[in-house]
């Protein structure tokens, strides 16, 4: 049935059934009626642009959330899946990519918590033996004994993956599992998927790597808006048709152009900054110019931001307005008039339990008081200003940020910096886990940042980002500048080739 | 020019891991035990009397209680709470045996003070989870509570327990082999516990949980049993504390427990730097508990004024702690419990 709407792998009985599930969030649908049938061994992409509800979706048959509307029918009966205890007994377990480790134990421990040999005691020289065994069986080339709190993310995530294979799981959810991994670990990602596919476990795959997808997958769905735009057999699948099915909006629409912005004088004079992972690295920005700075992740882009607003020890010099400035802590960094908008927002820069009214003022309370009392009156005004400006959703400064969409939180966090007299802004990754839409209303804030007068620094894995944003870009490749040039001169396919070309020599130098 | 670089890298990072690791690793193993040595040293050198049989076997001794709610502490704080009410458990279980045994016989009663600090544990334990309560809140209500308690039950004044009661009197006043029978139950305690801890899956889970809930919690392990079971050891280990202190001193005292909350916490944490773990353990707490009780007989010895005692105990915690961290260094430090 090539293409047919309704493919199925033709084999038995599904084992999970998601039957017209809908989700609601204080009145908004992230999903309307979406159906999903999976079979046992089978590998099945999920696709979406960021906020299609993949992660509501894969949240509701992990019970983290319940669904509004709808039913789950596991192996042929209905159940209610409230936690994700309840989940891990009906066979559903997930890796998700902040998944994390008993730190204090070692690997061996970890690969086999909650599943030792029965009995009171525990036979730490059988577990490290099983262990070890575990791990040469799929070919990852770690000691055993080694502490978990030692080991990098991306070795982290394969013990994460590894201790899942003896759960006993029908079906497993994998979000995103390559992002972190080089190329060799990736190779072992999959050996292992190999091997829970031969053991009848079915997978759900998560993945922004079309490439990724079609190999591995038997069957592809998109979602778009809370609906499922469609199922395919992956053998024969299009690039062409899976875009189309995750955009309805002409991809064209998307493109924003930064036109020249930058204006004479140069603002920020970076010479020879060194990190831990970065041989130095030079640079100049004038003000209103937009430096996009990309490159694989973990091959040190992200320390450029780190180091300019205090988060990371470095060496080299930096100067802003002709004037030689020490960056010796996020504090100083703000006073020197660097502002940070990083990539974990949830943690690093949001109070999520307050109101978007805190939030949004938390910067400039002191201009915001009387006699060194904050006024609530101001604060509100103030808010319900950076509210109208950048349009943030609801339109109400009293409800708890953690209310907001992800496009509308990272709307608020560079709210949180518009008044703050900050003259330079380092985005890390600004439009992570934001939905498309947001995406496009982030941009135009961006570069109505840069034509105000700020000067810019986009640190981003996503190169179309780069382009659409900057007048000068870089590429970061091991730690080192690999390009650096106007936007005008660069095509797209030559910063890819940098990004792809220096992960495959850092997975050759793991080896 | 590239590779040029990065040889220049790898020498570095070969230079600073080649002399830096082995150092630390070593100081942050052995420093606690070298410091607590020398400590011991300087006394011995003050005063002849310090490293005599006599004063360690005193020493000993008088830490078995101290050290048995110490122990009860660490499990707690490894399962990741606090748990403030140990002393006053310790107490209540003490009356509960004093009181009980004119009518049930000295077993009965012990038994039934094990229970009682059981109990109490459990209740702890139910409310840090499933009641969703703060550890240190809790414990520091169930301390008011058993405090009035225990004045409820006392009257204010001590229990004496009957002089033919002499089986009981045995465990905290007798001798075997020419040990005090109260070195040896903390022995057997300690070894038991330690095997808990590092042989059986309660140990195994606790510790798990402690480090790690989320991690626990999705690897299908039941984190509130276990943080429940910890607050059970706790008042378990506390009541075999009151039963043994009830029979040192062949009463029952209605207030003083408190007083072990201090020296338990003191212990705990000074433990934790022993052999460099960085993470409560139980050898590290009897160390840590034996320790402090020298660091006092020394003091006495000497003739110490008392608040130089409590200056040099505070002193020597927050020194050896601070050593620790130091050498322990995290990226940020952010959490001020």
């Amino acid at each position: 049935m090539p293409g047919g709407m309704d493919a199925a792998p033709g084999k038995g009985e599904p084992i999970v059934e998601l039957i017209d599930i809908t989700k609601q969030f204080k009145g908004n649908y992230a999903l309307r009626g979406v159906s999903l049938s999976l079979y046992p061994g089978e590998i099945h992409g999920l696709l979406g642009e960021n906020g299609a509800g993949k992660s509501t979706l894969i949240k509701i048959l992990t019970g983290v959330y319940g669904p509004t509307g709808g039913r789950i029918r596991v192996a042929g009966s209905d159940v209610a899946i409230h936690s994700p205890l309840e989940a891990h007994q009906l066979g559903i377990g997930a890796v998700y990519q902040d998944a994390e480790l008993v730190e204090g134990f070692s690997v061996a421990e970890n690969v086999l918590l909650g599943s030792e040999s029965r009995g009171w005691f525990v036979n730490k020289k059988a577990i490290r033996t099983e262990a070890t065994r575990r791990l040469s069986e799929i070919g990852i080339p770690m000691d055993a004994g080694r502490m978990a709190g030692t080991l990098s993310a991306a070795e982290m995530q394969l013990v994460i993956l590894l201790s899942l294979f003896h759960k006993k799981y029908k079906v497993l959810v994998l979000d995103e599992p390559t992002a972190r991994l080089s190329a060799t670990e990736t190779t072992i990602l999959f050996r292992l998927i190999d091997v829970f596919k031969k053991e009848g476990i079915t997978i759900i795959y998560i993945s922004h790597r079309l490439e990724e997808v079609k190999r591995l997958c038997d069957r592809v769905t998109v979602l778009r808006n809370g609906v499922v735009s469609g199922t395919r057999d992956s053998s024969n699948i299009s690039e062409e048709e899976i875009t189309r099915l995750m955009i309805d909006e002409d991809a064209k629409q998307l493109e924003v152009h930064n036109a020249g912005l930058a204006q004479e004088d140069v603002l920020l004079e970076v010479r020879d900054l060194r990190t831990e992972r970065l041989q130095g690295v030079s640079f100049s920005l004038r003000k209103g110019e937009v430096l996009g700075i990309t490159g694989p992740v973990g091959a040190g882009m992200e320390d450029v931001g780190k180091a300019l607003t205090g988060l990371t020890r470095f060496e080299g010099s930096i100067s802003l307005g002709g004037r030689a400035i020490a960056v010796t802590s996020p504090s100083a960094a703000r006073s020197a008039g660097f502002a940070l908008i990083p990539e974990d927002r949830r943690r690093q820069a949001l109070f999520n339990d307050m109101t978007v009214g805190f939030n949004l003022s938390l910067p400039v309370i002191a201009s915001l008081s009387r006699w060194g009392l904050s006024v609530n009156r101001l604060v509100t005004r103030y808010a319900l200003e950076i509210v109208e400006r950048l349009d943030i959703r609801p339109k109400n400064t009293d409800i708890e940020i953690k209310f907001l969409s992800g496009g509308n939180q990272q709307k608020a966090v560079i709210g949180k910096w518009l008044r703050a007299g900050a003259s330079v802004y380092v985005f890390i990754e600004p439009t992570a886990g934001v939905d498309v839409g947001a995406i496009k209303e982030i941009y135009g804030i961006i570069l109505d940042m840069a034509r105000r007068g700020s000067a810019v620094i986009v640190i981003s894995s996503a190169i179309k980002e780069i382009l659409a944003l900057s007048e000068k870009v870089m590429v970061i490749q091991d730690g080192a500048m690999a390009l650096y040039k106007d936007r005008s001169e660069a095509r797209y396919e030559e910063l890819l080739a940098l990004a792809i070309m220096s992960r495959n020599a850092a997975a050759n130098k793991a080896l | 020019m590239t590779a040029e670089k990065s040889t220049r890298v790898v020498t570095d990072s070969a230079q600073t891991t080649g002399w830096r690791v082995p150092i630390t690793g070593a100081l942050r193993k052995w420093s606690t035990i070298a410091a607590m040595l020398a400590v011991c040293a300087g006394f011995s050198l003050a005063t002849p009397y310090f490293l005599t049989i006599s004063n360690v076997t005193n020493v000993v001794f008088t830490m078995v209680t101290s050290a048995l709610v110490s122990l009860g502490l660490t499990y707690v704080v490894i399962a990741g709470s606090f748990d403030l009410s140990i002393g006053l458990i310790l107490t209540t279980c003490s009356i509960v045996t004093a009181m009980a045994m004119p009518a049930i016989g000295p077993v009965w009663a012990s038994l039934l003070a094990v229970v009682v600090g059981s109990v109490i544990g459990a209740f702890n334990g139910l409310l840090v989870t499933y009641g969703r309560l703060s550890g240190i809140v809790v414990t520091l209500g169930m301390m008011f509570i058993l405090g009035g308690l225990n004045n409820y039950l006392t009257g204010g004044y001590q229990i004496a327990i009957a002089n033919d009661q002499t089986g009981f009197l045995f465990l905290g006043q007798g001798n075997l082999v020419g040990i005090p029978v109260a070195d040896l139950i903390l022995i057997l305690v300690f070894v038991v516990a330690h095997i808990l801890v590092t042989k059986t899956k309660i140990g195994h889970y606790i510790s798990a949980v402690g480090d790690n809930p989320m991690a626990a919690y999705y690897s299908g392990i039941k984190v509130y049993r276990w943080v429940i079971v910890s607050f059970i050891l706790s008042g378990l280990l506390c009541a075999v504390g009151g039963i043994i202190e009830t029979s040192i001193s062949t009463s029952a005292q209605p207030v003083g427990g408190e007083g072990y909350l201090l020296d338990a916490f003191a212990a705990v944490f000074l433990g934790a730097t022993v052999m460099g773990r960085g993470k409560p353990h139980l050898l590290g707490t009897l160390i840590g508990a034996l320790f402090l009780n020298f660091v006092t007989a020394g003091m006495n010895m000497i003739g110490a004024p008392f608040a130089l005692h409590q200056l040099i105990e505070g002193g020597v915690l927050i020194l050896a702690v601070g050593a620790n961290a130091m050498l322990n260094r995290e990226e940020l430090h952010m959490r001020f419990i």
